[in-house]
């Protein structure tokens, strides 16, 4: 349980970590370690170079400006939770914030890292895919935005090129309702299932709905003949969405539960949504 | 331009004592604590984040020691189970655990103390707060009520 023999190298600018990253293929970031430490140390990654990025300074810190929350990469889960500003803009993100792991990870792990990590149970992918959001990346050769759609490739792969850094996650903050709910077997475990929803209501009705699932199908998905099936209805009038998301996701079995399982849990958070959205309609 | 090595130097405050060394920049902040600096207090249970016996504080924020590498605490201060008491007599908050058995074989306790210890400071935890922060350790001997009337009764006592 102890990690293999690598070079470390904590740079001071993003250019610097771009280039030590263009230098050896082998690198890879260090942003607040908490699922890459435990990889190193159960020895399932073994970089030879790892670039920590502690030390510059522009990564961190939670602005909302023109309708974008914008979180700097290094910026922890417990900061994002605590924020008063993101509270205030978007009290759904701060909360989702929560539903990652227990307060001890919290304190470390970071949204850019836990982006850039991918994982298919991890909240954030589900949460940008949801929101439409993008992410803010520099690498040697400039800087570019990546849209979540664009970014998630599968499981632990993301469209990022290796020399490649993210900078900030953004979100955008434009009176959508935002949803974000998930089954653990025990707190902080990982989520059996993760549902993350966005949608406008409007005379009783949703429209622009981006409904997006992680933990329950290996991968971070959007459900988009749920998403057809709930477009223009009343949170009540929800059967055919209720059905389409049971149908068109190939959820997966493991020790942690079966496909038949993952398929309950994410029917019923669906459901939880919906009843979240007509009592949110019932108050407009 | 920045070097990548495999030996670095850190700096960091323990308990108010202040160390330099030079280490290997795979070791882990829990067997920095434990091998460089004797302080054997802090216990490395399942070494990959699960069980939350090795929790220290980093800047007064709880954080798991084995998940961090000795050179991210450069620069910081850390506490360790090691600051709770004053010489031979212990804290409140240990006296709470003493008072209710809030240990048997006293593996995860070292964390459950770092834990609460972070929370009291923060002000006023409702038994709420309590099961939520202390859900992050693992002990097999209480089944965990103890710990919490322990860290409940440290709370009504904490001035503030």
């Amino acid at each position: 349980m102890k990690s293999p023999v690598f070079a470390y190298a904590a740079p001071n600018t993003v250019a610097e970590a771009c280039s030590l990253l263009a230098d050896d293929e082998d690198a890879k970031l260090l942003a607040g370690g908490q699922s890459l430490v435990p990889l190193l140390a159960l020895r399932l990654a073994a970089p030879t170079t790892l670039v920590d990025l502690r030390l510059v300074p522009a990564l961190t810190g939670i602005t909302h400006d023109q309708g974008v929350l914008r979180l700097g990469a290094m910026t922890t889960h417990r900061s994002i939770e605590r924020s008063p500003l993101v509270q205030d803009v978007a009290p759904a993100i701060a909360e989702a914030a929560a539903l990652i792991a227990h307060p001890q990870v919290r304190t470390r792990g970071t949204i850019g890292g836990a982006v850039a990590h991918a994982d298919a149970a991890a909240e954030w992918p589900a949460v940008l895919l949801a929101m439409d959001g993008h992410v803010e990346v520099t690498g040697t050769g400039g800087s570019r935005s990546i849209s979540a759609g664009d970014l998630f490739m599968g499981p632990f792969m993301t469209s990022l090129e290796p020399d490649e850094v993210i900078t900030s996650v953004s979100l955008p903050i434009d009176g959508r309702e935002i949803w974000v709910d998930e089954h653990q077997r025990r707190h902080g475990d990982y989520g059996l299932s993760i549902l993350a929803m966005t949608y406008q209501l409007s005379d009783g009705l949703i429209t622009d709905v981006r409904l997006a699932v992680a933990g329950a199908t290996g991968s971070v998905t959007r459900a988009p003949e749920a998403e057809a099936a709930l477009e223009g209805r009343a949170p009540a009038d929800s059967n055919d969405a209720i059905t389409a998301l049971a149908a068109e996701l190939s959820y997966t079995s493991d020790i942690h539960g079966s496909a038949d399982y993952r398929r309950d849990i994410t029917t019923t958070l669906f459901q939880r949504a919906l009843r979240a959205a007509g009592e949110r309609s019932g108050q407009a | 331009m920045t070097q990548p090595a495999e030996h670095v130097s850190v700096q960091v405050e323990v308990n108010g004592r202040r160390y330099q060394r030079s280490v290997m920049a795979r070791l882990t902040l829990s067997d920095f604590l434990r091998d460089e600096l004797g302080l054997t207090g802090t216990k490395v249970g399942c070494e990959h984040g699960v069980c939350g016996a090795c929790t220290i504080l980093i800047d007064d924020e709880p954080a798991r020691s084995c998940l961090m590498l000795t050179v991210q605490a450069d620069g910081k201060k850390i506490r360790t189970v090691e600051s709770l008491a004053s010489g031979r007599e212990m804290s409140p908050l240990q006296a709470c655990f003493q008072k209710h058995h809030a240990l048997q074989c006293g593996f995860c306790t070292a964390g459950f103390l770092m834990s609460a210890t972070a929370l009291l400071e923060e002000g006023q935890p409702t038994r709420e707060d309590i099961v939520e922060t202390l859900s992050g350790h693992y002990c097999r001997c209480t089944g965990y009520s103890p710990i919490i009337d322990a860290v409940e009764e440290a709370a009504a006592k904490e001035p503030s």
